[in-house]
């Protein structure tokens, strides 16, 4: 295990990083998601926001109530007692999301990795993926993990608009962008399943430890 | 209501923003300068989350179709209404049909307007203000054009009296080209000559510059980092991307992000940041968060006395 003594930096007046490993990997990221569902449950004053990145979280907090002097070592003692208790585990759901393979991208992707334009659909069609974390932009979901054959670096420059619904691919992970925004990953597909929808509860149709296959459509 | 007779090129409607759904990957949002909306708020006795307009990059007007009053803070402005001069920061009653005229901005980049009862379009997320990317909020999720009519919310506190002006000592320095900054989670990844550069030059904003972040123009604080495991990060941080400029991500930033956050610009100096236009100045001051924390609580100490200022001048 990667995991470390909590610690914890500010990340500005309103904010607390609290780092929990050093390295990335799928058994810090599952304690990532542990510890961040503890915290977010925990209903701790003056707290209104815990949200979960690859080798910590941060606690967003309203520093008018509390300071960082008081609230730090609190979330650390926290987090610390998450490691010890049972996770409290929450329902993970499996997700099918029809796609499209007729990417922009599906092309030089084909000749970036050696493979035939539908050997690159069938691998990545064939994995199911896990969601690391949502972020970037509302809804968007970061997916593990990609294949080797199939990782290659993201674009060198990013394209301006990406169109919602695009589904890409970039180094180990894979998504879909949920909707139209600036973009560096190489488009595979483009699916019609709504990934974020405000007025919808919960408004991202993914939540991190779901987990997802993506099905070739025509 | 009020109805927007000539829309300037950018006009949005903003709150405080949503601060209860980052995990979903949705952006604090809000006004650019929060601040400057929380003052036009209390200058007509509405919640300090009641959502105004946010106005920008040039001049145009709007119709009032209720009496009410109304306030303008932020960016200073030629301001009329129906041909009278409005004076900034003050309490200004609008009789229905009257017509308020921005002439043009003339220093600062978002000039905030309150109305007595606050802009009442949908609450989503927890808020009024507008995603622009995301095409959700605010008023149809979009910039307000021409022609567009917005209700007013209920008034629930009397009209202050007017032409009760908040005093200037009140206000962020607008006129200073000094932000405080605390260090960045990664701040220890920067040597001293990378936290020399950082705050002995003087940073110029970009044209690269929108919601989402301005790019800052200067000596490059360090290079080839690379990027990281992505962090959730906020607006006010100072990131380092692989070319060594700064950038400081601002209200629509995203949730979260791989560059190196050397820095985050102190709250209560990030109006001056967002105040700033491409081709302004900046300079970092680094300060304890401690230190950062004491001048947020004097800022809120401060708006908490206009507030009470402005009840008071509530006529008997």
């Amino acid at each position: 295990m990667t995991e470390n003594k909590p610690v914890a930096q500010p990340l500005g007046d309103s904010a607390i990083s609290i780092t929990l490993g050093s390295e990335r990997s799928p058994q810090l990221l599952h304690h990532v998601h542990a510890v961040a569902r503890s915290l977010g449950s925990a209903r701790i004053p003056h707290v209104h926001d815990v949200v979960p990145g690859y080798v910590g979280l941060t606690v967003f907090y309203d520093p008018l109530g509390t300071t960082y002097r008081e609230m730090a070592p609190q979330l650390v003692q926290r987090c610390e007692r998450v490691g010890h208790e049972r996770a409290t585990r929450r329902e993970r759901r499996d997700h099918v999301i029809p796609v499209r393979y007729d990417g922009i991208d599906l092309e030089s992707v084909a000749s970036a990795t050696g493979l035939s334009t539908d050997q690159v659909v069938a691998r990545h069609a064939a994995r199911t993926y896990s969601v690391d974390l949502l972020g970037f932009v509302p809804g968007f979901a970061y997916l593990s993990e990609l294949e080797p054959a199939l990782q290659i670096p993201r674009r060198p420059q990013p394209r301006p608009r990406v169109a919602a619904g695009s589904v890409a691919i970039a180094a180990a992970q894979t998504g879909v962008y949920p909707l139209d925004t600036p973009g560096g990953w190489h488009i595979i597909g483009s699916t019609t399943t709504v990934m974020f929808d405000p007025a919808r509860d919960p408004p991202a149709l993914l939540a991190p430890g779901d987990s997802v296959r993506f099905e070739r459509v025509s | 209501m009020i109805m927007i007779s000539k829309a300037p090129p950018y006009l949005t409607v903003q709150d405080a923003g949503r601060k209860r759904s980052r995990a979903a990957g949705v952006p604090q949002g809000g006004a650019m300068d929060s601040f400057a909306l929380a003052v036009a708020n209390a200058l007509v006795a509405n919640a300090p989350d009641s959502a105004g307009l946010e106005w920008a990059l040039g001049g145009g007007s709007i119709r009032f179709d209720r009496e009410c009053v109304f306030a303008t803070s932020g960016a200073t402005a030629a301001v009329t209404l129906s041909t009278r001069d409005v004076a900034p920061c003050t309490t200004t009653y609008a009789r229905a049909g009257d017509v308020l005229t921005v002439e043009a901005i003339i220093s600062g980049r978002f000039l905030y307007i309150a109305c007595s009862g606050g802009l009442d379009v949908p609450l989503l997320l927890g808020s009024r203000s507008t995603y622009l990317p995301g095409h959700f909020g605010g008023y149809q999720g979009r910039m307000l054009r021409s022609g567009d009519c917005i209700p007013l919310g209920p008034e629930t506190a009397p009209h202050p009296k007017t032409g009760f002006h908040c005093a200037a000592d009140l206000m962020p320095r607008y006129d200073t080209a000094i932000v405080h900054i605390t260090r960045g989670t990664h701040g220890s990844m920067f040597d001293e000559s990378a936290w020399a550069r950082l705050t002995e030059s003087e940073y110029r904003v970009s044209t690269a510059s929108d919601r989402t972040g301005y790019k800052l123009e200067g000596p490059p604080v360090g290079t080839s980092l690379g990027t990281l495991p992505s962090e959730p990060g906020c607006p006010g941080v100072i990131q380092v991307p692989q070319d060594g400029s700064p950038i400081a991500l601002m209200a629509d930033a995203p949730t979260v992000g791989g560059y190196p956050k050397i820095a985050v610009a102190s709250e209560a100096d990030l109006p001056i940041v967002a105040q700033r236009r491409p081709g302004d100045t900046l300079r970092f001051e680094l300060i304890t968060i401690e230190q950062s924390q004491r001048a947020l609580r004097r800022r809120a100490a401060d708006l908490h006395t206009i507030a009470q200022l402005a009840l008071r001048a509530v006529p008997p």
